[in-house]
């Protein structure tokens, strides 16, 4: 049982974190973006988070080799993508405006990205705490022997 | 290891960091769909610890579930964060200075 691998859960959740708010911030970016290349609007993107055991580090390995507990990381299994009809905007002098004048604008609502980036940034910082009291103990743990 | 004092504060700080690994997990699943909070039992886990037992999680019950499955409490897990590192804290000192003392022991008084 070392506290290691708590380390490496603090950091699965860290990097997670991280990857759901560059998705949030890309969605902010392109809230007025018309063209892709995969043509038409942009369209939103969120992270999906899946439980995962942390298996890659080194401390972990070891745990599992001497028998003890995985623990549950967290990690980005996929991007959903939303698919529903964009908005239109009456816009006839747009270049990528219909034969009716209308404009396919990105359904990004730009509060709801911001909430999300704020509930992002509030749990990397839980992250963070975490592993800064994990780190301590280790440090305590290795004062032991000084 | 070298006395009943020093075995029970090892017992004690494995029991602690074991909840502090759980704690960790229930912080970096705060946002994951479906989760469930993991805790254990500290009496009966130190205790069954004490006796030469495992020490067994359980999902955590009477914790408001969210929409999307998941029930973190955010709070609870920074309390119960701050609570194991100051346990820890304790511990570890109270280890060391027996420590000390034996090492005193051995020096003969000596410093």
């Amino acid at each position: 049982m070392s506290l290691f691998s708590a380390l490496s859960v603090s950091a699965s959740g860290m990097a997670a974190q991280r990857a759901r708010a560059a998705l949030l911030v890309e969605n902010i970016a392109n809230s007025e973006t018309t063209r892709t290349p995969d043509g038409g609007p942009y369209r939103r993107k969120d992270a999906i988070f899946t439980s995962d055991d942390v298996g890659s580090a080194f401390g972990s390995e070891l745990d599992a080799q001497l028998g003890g507990d995985r623990l549950t990381g967290v990690k980005v299994s996929g991007i959903s993508v939303d698919n529903s009809a964009p908005e239109k905007r009456y816009l006839p002098g747009h270049p990528d405006a219909d034969a009716d004048g209308y404009v396919t604008i990105p359904k990004v609502n730009a509060a709801e990205d911001m909430v999300d980036l704020m509930s992002a940034n509030r749990s990397y910082q839980a992250n963070v705490s975490a592993m800064s009291a994990v780190k301590d103990m280790i440090q305590k743990s290795i004062d032991l022997l000084r | 290891m070298i006395d009943a004092l020093t075995d029970s504060l090892e017992q004690y700080m494995n029991v602690v960091s074991l909840r502090q690994k759980l704690v960790t997990s229930n912080i970096a699943n705060a946002d994951t769909p479906g989760y469930r909070a993991q805790d254990l039992d500290f009496q009966a886990s130190f205790q069954s610890a004490l006796d030469g037992g495992t020490p067994q999680p359980a999902e955590v019950t009477g914790l408001a579930t969210r929409n999307d499955g998941n029930n973190v409490d955010l709070d609870r897990e920074a309390r119960l964060l701050a609570e194991n590192a100051m346990r820890f804290s304790a511990a570890s000192t109270l280890m060391k200075s027996q420590l000390n003392t034996i090492k005193e022991a051995i020096q003969g008084g000596k410093s």
